[in-house]
């Protein structure tokens, strides 16, 4: 990014090849809207681009580039504050395809079902740090850059969104196990 | 040393951290060792552990190949405008002067010399032919002239035959304007001279002659009209031309014509000074 930083635009797609996937996963699961998140994934490399003197270079790239997501994400809910966070369930279920046995995907469908539910009704804020380290593997400290505070006060928010995520999850899933019997 | 019991609520929060493998491995040590003992944190655990999973299962889709055409299509254009934003004064010039050169400007640049030179041809070619213009202009002007000359001839032999002596006056005026006389020219003032029944017309036609006199047929013609006359102006004009000739032969037509019983006396006198001037 410092070579971009310094007028060489081609490195530019570099960090794209490394990183467009995870971004787009966070975005995605933050979002669940695929060609929204698309979107989004331009938006912020544009920005890059636009902003790249704001890159100082102290940090690492990766904190800086979920930094400049969360700003694009917040601009896109600004956008859209009626679309809720809805999985698209058929597409997610076309993903999973292909388990050991169908019992066992039906299962594991219902119990991934439900986690999205979970995910889906979890705070924005919660969500947030739950993508961020479960899904996109960043540890406390990275995320503690990313929102600008302390690893400590990330470590509480995760611990919190976990019992969260657990409570809704157990939840739904016994209602559903309720429903069906 | 034995470890201090630890609260079972302080592993429930370390639970999240043991399953990203982020916890230091004394505590690591110790979470686990208390998993061995307390089986309600196990069931937590394995809970949490579970649900941990299967957040792993979730799948993440792929951006589709579109996001990596976009995203260059995106770079290329802001790279665009980057460059035109920061592109210098040099550069500026060397891109116009590179543009100069560029096919559009190299046709417009030819096209130019073409017209140019066609021009110029054009010019060459018209202001050669200019010259024979000029000749042929010259040559047109010299036939002009020549016909106005042959106008006149032909307007003073006619006019001498007009019955109006005025008329007469005037074509004889024209040997003045006539650069070149000729032969028919002068024989038809002679005639005229000698045989014109008005005095002035004769004393005209006269002048006329005396002018031509470089001629040797007008001479001749004087010489001999002197008999012929018979107006004492016209005897003493002649007489005059004469001597202002000095012209010899004039003499003895002059003598006979003081044998002349008719002659003036003045004019009697007249010529004989004549011809003592002449003798």
């Amino acid at each position: 990014m410092l070579q971009v930083k310094a007028g060489n635009m081609d490195a530019m797609s570099l960090l794209f090849e490394r990183h467009n996937r995870p971004l787009f996963g966070f975005l995605f699961h933050m979002t669940n809207q695929r060609e929204a998140s698309e979107d989004m994934v331009q938006t912020v490399f544009y920005r890059m681009l636009k902003y790249r003197h704001t890159f100082t270079g102290d940090g690492e790239f990766r904190s800086w580039m979920y930094h400049l997501a969360r700003n694009v994400l917040v601009d896109h809910s600004k956008q859209n504050k009626r679309s809720a966070h809805q999985y698209d369930l058929a597409d997610i279920a076309e993903k999973i395809g292909g388990g050991p046995a169908a019992d066992e995907r039906i299962q594991k469908e219902q119990e991934l079902d439900a986690l999205y539910g979970a995910m889906g009704k979890l705070s924005e804020e919660n969500r947030e740090v739950l993508v961020l380290s479960r899904f996109q593997e960043l540890k406390y400290e990275e995320i503690a850059r990313v929102l600008n505070t302390t690893e400590g006060a990330i470590k509480v928010r995760v611990h919190r969104a976990m019992n969260e995520l657990r409570k809704i999850y157990l939840t739904l899933e016994n209602g559903k196990t309720a429903y069906k019997l | 040393m034995e470890k201090l019991p630890i609260n079972c609520d302080q592993i429930k929060d370390q639970l999240t951290d043991w399953l990203s493998n982020q916890l230091p491995d004394a505590e690591r040590v110790t979470l686990e060792t208390h998993l061995a003992q307390c089986p309600a944190c196990q069931a937590e655990a394995r809970a949490t552990r579970q649900l941990w999973q299967l957040m792993g299962n979730v799948p993440t889709p792929e951006p589709s190949p579109m996001a990596r055409v976009r995203f260059q299509a995106m770079l290329d254009t802001y790279k665009e405008t980057v460059n035109t934003k920061q592109e210098s004064v040099f550069n500026n010039l060397l891109t116009k002067l590179r543009q100069l050169w560029a096919p559009n400007y190299a046709y417009r640049l030819g096209y130019s010399f073409v017209l140019l030179s066609i021009g110029v041809a054009a010019g060459y070619w018209f202001s050669h032919p200019g010259k024979t213009t000029v000749a042929v202009q010259q040559q047109q002007i010299d036939t002009l002239s020549t016909q106005v000359q042959e106008m006149r001839q032909m307007v003073l032999l006619s006019g001498l035959e007009n019955p109006s002596a005025s008329e007469r006056l005037r074509a004889v005026s024209y040997t003045e304007e006539i650069n070149q006389v000729d032969e028919k020219v002068v024989d038809a003032l002679l005639t005229t001279l000698d045989n014109d029944s008005n005095v002035n017309v004769r004393l005209v036609t006269l002048e006329a002659l005396a002018k031509l006199a470089d001629n040797p047929s007008v001479r001749e013609g004087l010489v001999q009209s002197i008999a012929r006359q018979e107006s004492p102006l016209v005897q003493s004009a002649l007489a005059d031309i004469m001597v202002k000739l000095q012209e010899k032969r004039s003499i003895k037509p002059l003598r006979q014509l003081l044998h002349d019983d008719n002659l003036n006396h003045l004019v009697k006198g007249k010529i004989e000074q004549s011809i003592r001037d002449l003798s």
